[in-house]
């Protein structure tokens, strides 16, 4: 496997151009979408077959009663252990060898099952072509020496494409500056490689809690719950076969209805 | 946001169906080994209702895929930590163990019967899986309450068993085989499945906690209430013990196949 490559999201950079939002859907020819009044500025609302990078506009209530923009370019985590993939029973989704995570549009047969696997709530189905929609992390073009297309428009370097140990230290000096400079709430969300999900390999620098972001402050695995569960099942299974056999049991070969 | 699967009446269908199946299945097999001669005609229906639910539940989930003609894709892994992979494999192998007991049950002549037993015996395994395991499929995903229940699978299988049992006499009642032990038999089942049940229901509800509240305070709650607990669970099952002659047999029966019912369609379109 090659070098873990990474996407660092340091929204305290992020001006909410939205040239991330565009680029992305030029490169990777999304269609336009109906946009959704959402009471803020952001457009689109969600994560959609269509819309694979999203900034978010977060308005912050201060104690002065303002609000504060928080500005977040949010897009699939490619989380080290992703729901998703473990859950897609085809195979078609996939860990490249850069560590991003795929979907193989060729593979995949639209159960849909990714996309109530995801935590983040990223990946979607597209009625159009019967499969499931996400971030590809620009696969075409990081096969071919190139960043991805966010990445790329970025002009403030909110978002940066590299090897995800040199972006992981260059983001923890990064929070240890804003820190110094008074951003108390400064932190990295997905960094860890320890931490949720094994670490994300997009993460992102956050000037709040995570709720603040509508991100979850733990992210689960959903299979975490398969073993307990089946485990359960199983016991109830054992009891529900002991009460049928008590049912149809004969007895001296007469049998009668009195259980 | 979390986003939803998208999976409407086709999967509720496949849920209440494949429990139906499993369920049918294992009672069948249950009955093979445990009972005597007098429930043959439990066993070749128990067997015959699971072979053909079986065939109706491949053709449900075919058609829900966003790519029909690619369902094959499912076989070309197997993650057996993957209720979605593991149930698409264990389909065929269920439906192998259904053709094959179905079959050995058709003859008059009861020779291949200690045979047939000893294969139904193994095929209960699948069943059981069956029945069960499309609530553990739920319970594996991103989405609250669905991953906050820790007794999906086995409320399901309870469901599958009181549904498959249910299904079994109605079958017989509709066959006009309803005098025999046979029929009796079913029923006593049936009688011990919804109580296990509604045991595992309350369990449910409370392990759930406030994380139930879709179920019993949303705008499904009156079809949980009213259509699972009161008509499919309590109704069926004080008509069965209070001995009721009044009532048609065949009441209690489509009163617990319609809760199975619900009970899939309230789980479901909690997020649909």
């Amino acid at each position: 496997m090659a070098r873990t490559l990474a996407m660092f999201t340091d929204t305290s950079l992020c001006i909410g151009c939205r040239a991330c939002q565009v680029a992305c859907k030029q490169w990777n020819e999304l269609p336009m979408e109906e946009p959704e009044w959402t009471g803020s500025y952001q457009n689109h609302a969600h994560f959609t077959d269509k819309t694979y990078r999203l900034v978010r506009f977060i308005e912050k209530p201060q104690p002065n009663g303002e609000l504060q923009w928080l500005l977040m370019s949010d897009v699939c985590k490619h989380c080290a252990q992703a729901g998703c993939l473990q859950a897609c029973p085809t195979g078609a989704i996939h860990r490249t060898e850069y560590g991003t995570v795929n979907i193989n549009q060729d593979v995949c047969n639209g159960c849909r099952y990714c996309v109530s696997s995801c935590p983040f709530g990223v990946v979607a189905f597209n009625a159009d072509t019967g499969r499931a929609n996400k971030c590809t992390f620009c696969n075409d073009r990081i096969h071919n020496g190139l960043g991805p297309a966010c990445a790329k428009a970025c002009p403030t370097e909110s978002i940066q494409f590299g090897f995800r140990d040199e972006l992981a230290a260059k983001a923890e000096k990064r929070v240890a500056k804003l820190k110094e400079m008074g951003y108390t709430g400064a932190q990295l969300y997905g960094v860890d490689s320890n931490g949720p999900l094994g670490g994300l390999n997009a993460f992102f620098l956050l000037l709040d809690k995570p709720s603040t972001y509508n991100l979850p402050e733990k992210p689960l695995l959903p299979q975490r719950n398969v073993l307990v569960d089946s485990v359960l099942s199983v016991g109830a299974a054992l009891l529900v076969g002991v009460t049928a056999v008590v049912a149809f049991r004969e007895r001296g070969g007469k049998g009668a209805g009195d259980a | 946001m979390l986003k939803t699967p998208g999976w409407h009446l086709l999967i509720v269908w496949y849920f209440f169906l494949g429990g139906i199946a499993g369920g049918a299945y294992f009672t069948a097999a249950i009955a093979d080994n445990f009972g005597g001669s007098r429930d043959r005609g439990v066993v070749r229906t128990g067997y015959i209702l699971s072979l053909l639910m079986i065939g109706v539940c491949g053709i449900l989930l075919i058609l829900d895929l966003g790519t029909p003609s690619r369902f094959l894709n499912m076989m070309m892994h197997f993650k057996f930590w993957d209720p979605m992979s593991i149930g698409a494999w264990m389909l065929g192998v269920f439906g192998f163990f259904a053709f094959v007991s179905s079959a050995l049950s058709l003859s008059a002549d009861e020779g291949r019967a200690p045979l047939r037993r000893k294969f139904s015996l193994v095929g209960t395994i699948f069943g059981f899986f069956l029945a069960s395991y499309t609530g553990v499929l739920l319970s594996a995903t991103a989405l609250p309450f669905w991953s906050d229940a820790r007794l999906m699978g086995a409320l399901f299988l309870a469901s599958g068993a009181s549904t498959g049992m249910a299904a079994i006499s109605l079958l017989l009642y509709l066959s006009g085989d309803s005098a025999g032990e046979g029929f009796k038999k079913v029923k006593r089942a049936d009688r011990f499945a919804i109580v296990f049940e509604m045991a595992v229901l309350v369990l449910f509800l409370v392990l759930l906690g406030s994380a139930a509240a879709p179920l019993t305070s949303g705008h499904l709650a009156p079809l949980f209430w009213g259509g699972l607990v009161v008509l499919g669970l309590v109704i069926p099952l004080l008509v069965d013990v209070l001995g009721a002659r009044w009532v048609p047999a065949v009441i209690p029966a489509v009163l617990v196949l319609v809760g199975g019912f619900i009970l899939r369609y309230v789980v479901v379109m909690t997020h649909a």
